[in-house]
């Protein structure tokens, strides 16, 4: 079923409000914030008198005018909320303006003096490394010897991967806007993706109870992990400088300060060894994986762990030794990006996957196929927990066929003989992607549901809208579990004082986790007016043969499965129950259920189960200018049984694209100082219309039920964006065609124009 | 003299006076005054540099015929006196308003159907652009479609439903409700543009002037020689919206029709300052078709319909695109001032970084592009990190004239490879006189490695210049013996 999203016509009248769009009262401020341009270096003095001396400037916060904790560290506290004596990353908060118009806080900035004594500065991973900033301890997943393997493999190839960082460009740049109530309240619009932290960091920083603040999300323009932590920041800097003004404050970042300011996708320097038989049966894989978490922890553990937990993708890897590490540099602390690790530890297996392909002179599909897991056997992931219900072996055949991948692998190497300087290449890649939050405690949701006497459902869960359309999914769950109408449904916004305590809507888990809550929510309530409609029953037949198991709820109507003439329709039955006074509203609750992972042994059941994808891509590249073109993808793709085929079918594309973007032209560049040279779209390039697949195609696989979640659905949100090593594989592939695949070509991720170029340049030479 | 800036929004007249919105400035653009305006929220800022979209709105103004000409616009860019006389178009005035729910514009229902909005923001700027398609193209091409949505990021959906509701709404041949108002909006905006007396605005510290004719432009120029002269102000903007600079003074010539001409010799063609790139692309695609292929790639469309090519070469930046080629055409520069005319060599008026030979009374009026006799080749390549919308990294631009496979003359300019556009004179001098084959150009290739020395920055590594500059002469060269 195709519901278009719930506030579509809304997007497109331009009438959906944003935090920037809210109307507020005249007192309204705008808040800025103050910055450090350092990487490194301890504050000597901060002098703000001019500033304050600005006409229309109301209060500048420093330190030490925090009445709570200067803290907003999500997960350890090493975050301060303004920087106090030393900072540690450009972009670092240091000093908050609030003022009545754009043109007065930009003066009043510009009179912020802060003295500095530069220090030294970590600004890559090597020196990190070297330095030892390691958080916490390396970790460790093993399953077998793998050293023991790979010293007796017939063939071992041995390497290291870069992949690069990834701004979120949400469209919707960090905003929150604070409007102080009586006495100590705070009430705070946000553009986060976990309003639960978002009221706990300002609860924190105002020295106030989470009773006295209320987070409230509508809508965020954009999130993709960027607003998981980060949306806090705002958050906390606008209730400060509400809490110190009265008046309500808004934040809304300048686009370009949002790229410095906040943390991106994580880089990650990784090197392997992998042990495989003439076959390119994988025999022993040996990973270390080196993460650049920034200035703090942030999330930067958690992210390690599901990229270690992606380690070997779809592939049964008998021997397997995994290790990770998160290193503190001084840039801004690297935070959620979709996929969450997951994309960086995947890239590595499949580069090193490729590269076996190469060097046994076979199809890297091949090689995929012979090393997928099983679903008899082989089907052990290397901590421990059983891969089921895989489809990959179906997938493959299914897309080998519809790609014609061995046609078009033939044609393509006869074009590639035919031009010197356009090369074509292909590449087919899986994905494997485990569904939960791998800090299990953190797979619960709650829901509220309200029935009102006109028939009408007002829904409130603990997800967040970022675009995704979690809550059109909802609204359809919510009427499907009622049986009535879309049209009778509405989700509210989400609201802490609705739905307390909730996880962060990520880790694709928002439809799973909060489906079910809404639907125990629903059965509480069905189960009351079942009741009420038994007796009703029961009082228009004067007979008692109408049972509260068999009452249905479909089409607006509660019937008798057994006595198919006894109806009523919702409407009424909820007037009566009002009447009978009965309780129409209930909350609900859900925790995933038999999820462990104990993450010092590196073994457990960290997933609910897993989902899966598969695509092919073929570019084109002119190897005279190292511009690409992306001529074909085919996608299939596991939602389960899609919860909305439209809606999926768009995370499907948007992710994948997202990933393009990620493999190719978004490159974040930074100066021997630490300043981001990529800080505005001017430079750092998302995708364009212009750089999706000439020919699209995607296919929504047909007949997969899940068991066990909601109405047999698969999460969506961040599988797909891996599919996108499709596309940096066959850029792979055709560089490779210009050594007629002799030579295993120089390659990163993003594979950009200048990695193309030089690396074909380097086999043009070595061919001659 | 006119003290206010007028146009048409909701289909009234709307009257800007400084005097009394101390809020607003001249330079204020168009994106902010929506913002501050209670009912026109819909617009958003991505960026505030032109290259998300998010801030379209149409523009409508009088065309030639009698008819309203629709053109898409970034409006972060645009200050508010470069809509006098214009009718403004955004998201809120598309739907129409029914009895209980809106009854949406064909580009927003079939966007709604086809699942082209997830999170929204981009949104109200994407329905902008399929809106400026609809007025301009009935059942457009792909090309046409991707063309109209290359200056709208989106960093969800993937782009591909949004393409599929531009070809299923774009099929009405223009007609919808602003159809049936458009004789009442063209005598609004008729009624505004009847007055020619030169607009000058002041609030604080800045004025603004705004003349309607070429008289009055130079008038002004040499009356203020210090007032920083606008024109599509797709480069000046930014030191506003960006730089965060005040601009104490402007000289604004978008309203100046003199400039806007086209004019066609058997000798050469004349390019008015004040055409829009986007014009003079549509002007060169039968007559300079190198020119045009390079036009094609340039910004997005909302841009090229602000950019002038008066302010391409006025800005003298290195990576301005129009610059190699008009280098490789062998273009002059016709600038004016209240004392007379001169023509320039484009080579001859490029002096340095973003500098230009232009006299503190002058104005460009033209850009004379000489016509290239039938047997002589050119070529053109831009290289940048992304397709589209993107700046060059390097463009080189090339001219060859071959007798009997001998290379009489050519010109090899290249942008991005130094301070300013800049010929590679000797790889040229090594090419002229000899056979135009393979193995010379392979040697010319190493002379040209050796000409340049490029920076490296954000777009890229000087290693990376180098290598393409040479590898565009190959690209020349085979294009030259391939068709
Ligand atoms: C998002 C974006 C994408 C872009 N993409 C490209 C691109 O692909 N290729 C490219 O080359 N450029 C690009 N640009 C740069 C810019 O758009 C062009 O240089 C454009 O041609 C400038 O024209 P304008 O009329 O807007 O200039 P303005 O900003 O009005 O003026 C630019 C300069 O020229 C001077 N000037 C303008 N007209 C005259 C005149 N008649 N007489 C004397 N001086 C004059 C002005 O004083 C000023 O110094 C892009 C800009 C943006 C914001
Ligand atoms: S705000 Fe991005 S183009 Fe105008």
């Amino acid at each position: 079923m195709n519901l278009p999203h719930d506030s579509a016509i809304k997007h497109v009248t331009g009438e959906s409000v944003y935090i920037n769009d809210i109307p507020a009262d005249e007192r309204l401020l705008l808040g800025k914030v103050v910055y450090s341009p350092h990487a490194h270096a301890r504050i000597l003095r901060i002098d703000y008198e001019e500033a304050l001396k600005v006409k229309g400037v109301h209060a500048i916060l420093t330190a030490r005018d925090i009445p709570g904790e200067n803290q907003m560290g999500p997960v350890i506290h090493d975050e301060p909320c303004l920087a106090e004596e030393e900072v540690t990353f450009i972009g670092q908060a240091v000093a908050l303006i609030a003022a009545e118009n754009e043109d007065a806080a930009q003066q009043a900035a510009s009179f912020v003096k802060v003295e500095y004594q530069p220090l030294e500065a970590i600004l890559d991973l090597e020196t990190a490394m070297e330095k030892n900033t390691r958080i916490e301890v390396e970790r460790k997943i093993e399953r077998g010897d793998a050293d023991a393997v790979l010293s007796h493999a017939p063939h071992v190839i041995r390497g290291k991967l870069r992949t690069g960082a990834q701004e979120h460009w949400y469209l919707e740049t960090q905003s929150a806007l604070a409007v102080s109530g009586e006495g100590r309240e705070m009430m705070i619009h946000a553009s986060s993706q976990n309003p639960a932290e978002t009221q706990a960091v300002v609860a924190e920083v105002l020295g106030i109870p989470k009773n006295e603040v209320e987070v409230e999300v509508r809508r965020m323009g954009g999130g993709f992990g960027g607003k998981e932590t980060q949306g806090n920041h705002v958050a906390a800097w606008a209730a400060l400088l509400a809490n110190a003004t009265k008046c309500p404050v808004k934040i809304h970042l300048f686009r370009d300060d949002d790229q410095v300011m906040t943390g991106k996708r994580h880089r990650f320097l990784s090197k392997y060894e992998i042990g495989f038989d003439d076959n390119g049966l994988i025999l022993a894989y040996k990973v270390e994986l080196n993460a650049d978490a920034g200035a703090a922890a942030d999330l930067s553990l958690a992210i390690l762990s599901r990229a270690m937990l992606h380690a070997e993708n779809a592939y049964y890897i008998p021997d397997i030794l995994i290790r990770g590490n998160a290193w503190k540099t001084n840039h801004p602390s690297n935070t959620a990006f979709r996929g969450f690790g997951g994309p960086q530890g995947m890239a590595v297996i499949e580069n090193a996957i490729d590269r076996i392909a190469r060097f046994l002179k076979k199809d890297a599909a091949e090689i995929r196929l012979l090393n997928f897991y099983r679903n008899d056997h082989n089907n052990l992931a290397p901590y421990g927990q059983e891969v089921k219900n895989n489809h990959l072996h179906m997938m493959y055949d299914k897309l080998i066929g519809s790609s014609e991948y061995f046609k078009r692998r033939e044609e393509i190497v006869r074009f590639n003989r035919e031009h010197e300087f356009y090369k074509k290449g292909l590449a087919l890649t899986p994905v494997k992607f485990g569904i939960s939050f791998t800090t299990a405690f953190l797979n619960q949701a709650g829901a509220l549901v309200n029935l009102y006497t006109d028939g009408t459902v007002l829904v409130n869960h603990g997800g967040t809208e970022m675009g995704q359309g979690l809550h059109t999914k909802i609204l359809r769950i919510a009427a499907a579990e009622l049986g009535v109408g879309t049209g009778q449904v509405r989700v509210n916004a989400t609201n802490t004082s609705k739905v307390p305590n909730t996880s962060a809507t990520a880790a694709s888990s928002g439809s799973d986790l909060n489906g079910m809550a809404v639907k125990n929510a629903i059965d509480i309530l069905k189960s009351r007016l079942a009741e009420v409609s038994v007796a009703e029953f029961k009082k228009k037949t004067k007979d008692d043969r109408s049972r509260k198991e068999n009452i249905l709820f479909h089409n607006n109507v509660v019937s008798d499965k057994e006595n198919p003439d006894r109806t009523i329709a919702f409407p009424d039955l909820l007037k009566i129950a009002y009447l009978k006074q009965v309780s129409l509203s209930s909350t609900g609750f859900y925790k995933t259920p038999g999820i462990s992972f104990d993450k010092e042994k590196g073994q457990g059941t960290p997933f609910y189960y897993y989902a899966f994808g598969m695509a092919v891509s073929e570019v084109v590249i002119d190897t005279l200018t190292g511009m690409h073109r992306l001529l074909r993808t085919d996608i299939v793709h596991d939602v389960g049984d899609s919860l909305n085929e439209g809606i999926d079918r768009g995370q499907v594309e948007g992710g994948f694209i997202q990933g393009v973007g990620w493999c190719t032209t978004e490159e974040m560049k930074w100066d021997s100082t630490g300043h981001q040279i990529t800080h505005s779209p001017d430079t750092y390039k998302i995708p364009t219309v212009n750089d999706i697949p000439a020919d699209f195609r995607v296919e929504i696989l047909k007949d997969v039920p899940n068991p066990g979640t909601i109405r047999q659905s698969k999460a969506v949100g961040e599988p797909p964006f891996m599919l996108s090593f499709s596309v940096w594989l066959a850029i792979k592939d055709a560089i490779s065609a210009v050594g007629n695949h002799e030579t295993e070509p120089d390659f990163t991720l993003p594979a950009t124009y200048e990695v193309i170029l030089l690396s074909s340049e380097k086999l043009k030479k070595r061919i001659g | 003299m006119q003290k206010t800036v007028r146009f048409v929004l909701d289909d009234r007249i709307v009257e800007v006076d400084f005097a009394r919105f101390p809020e607003l400035k001249p330079t204020t653009t168009v994106l902010n005054y929506l913002r501050s305006l209670p009912f026109h929220k819909g617009v958003k800022e991505g960026c505030a540099e032109g290259d998300c979209g998010a801030c379209t709105v149409v523009v409508a103004e009088p065309g030639e015929n009698g008819r309203l000409v629709y053109k898409v616009i970034d409006s972060c860019l645009v200050f508010l006196p470069m809509i006098h006389g214009k009718q403004l178009i955004t998201v809120e005035n598309i739907a129409l308003t029914g009895k209980k729910d809106k009854i949406l514009h064909p580009v927003q229902q079939v966007l709604v159907e086809t699942n082209g909005t997830q999170c929204g923001y981009c949104t109200p700027g994407i329905v902008m652009s399929l809106f400026g398609l609809y007025k301009n193209h009935s059942s457009p091409s792909l090309e046409i479609i991707e063309d109209a949505l290359t200056g709208n990021l989106c960093r969800c959906t993937g782009y591909r439903p949004i393409v599929e509701a531009a070809a299923t709404a774009c099929t009405g041949n223009g007609k919808d409700h602003f159809s049936e108002k458009e004789k009442e909006i063209l005598s609004m905006l008729n009624s505004i543009l009847s007055g020619k007396e030169t607009m000058e605005l002041k609030q604080g510290k800045q004025r603004y002037f705004k003349p309607f004719t070429l008289a009055e432009a130079l008038r002004l120029r040499k009356q203020h020689p210090h007032a920083l002269v606008i024109s599509g102000s797709t480069d000046v903007a930014l030191q506003q919206t960006k730089k965060r600079e005040f601009l104490p003074e402007i000289l604004d010539i978008s309203g100046v029709e003199e400039l806007k001409l086209f004019r066609e010799t058997g000798t050469e063609y004349g390019f008015g300052a004040g055409l829009s790139i986007e014009q003079v692309k549509l002007l060169s695609e039968s007559r300079i078709p190198v020119l045009h292929k390079i036009l094609k790639i340039f910004g997005s469309l909302q841009i090229r319909n602000l950019a002038t090519i008066g302010g391409n070469v006025g800005s003298a930046s290195p990576i301005g695109d129009t610059l190699p080629v008009l280098f490789a055409l062998g273009a002059s520069v016709m600038v004016s001032s209240e004392s007379g005319e001169r023509m320039v060599k484009i080579e001859d008026f490029i002096t340095g970084y973003r500098k230009t030979g232009l006299h503190k009374d002058e104005l460009i009026t033209e850009i004379t592009v000489p016509k290239c006799q039938e047997k002589i080749k050119t070529g053109a390549y831009k290289v940048s990190k992304r397709k589209d919308l993107d700046i060059s990294t390097v463009l080189g631009a090339f001219r060859l004239n071959l007798k009997d496979g001998v290379v009489t003359e050519i010109v090899i300019a290249y942008g991005g490879m130094a301070a300013m556009t800049k010929r590679a004179m000797k790889t040229e001098q090594f090419l002229t006189g000899k056979e135009w084959s393979r193995e010379i150009v392979v040697l010319a290739m190493e002379i040209l490695a050796g000409e340049f020395s490029p920076i490296s920055d954000a777009r890229a590594e000087a290693e990376f210049r180098k290598t393409v500059s040479a590898n565009l002469l190959l690209k020349f060269y085979l294009e030259t013996t391939h068709s």
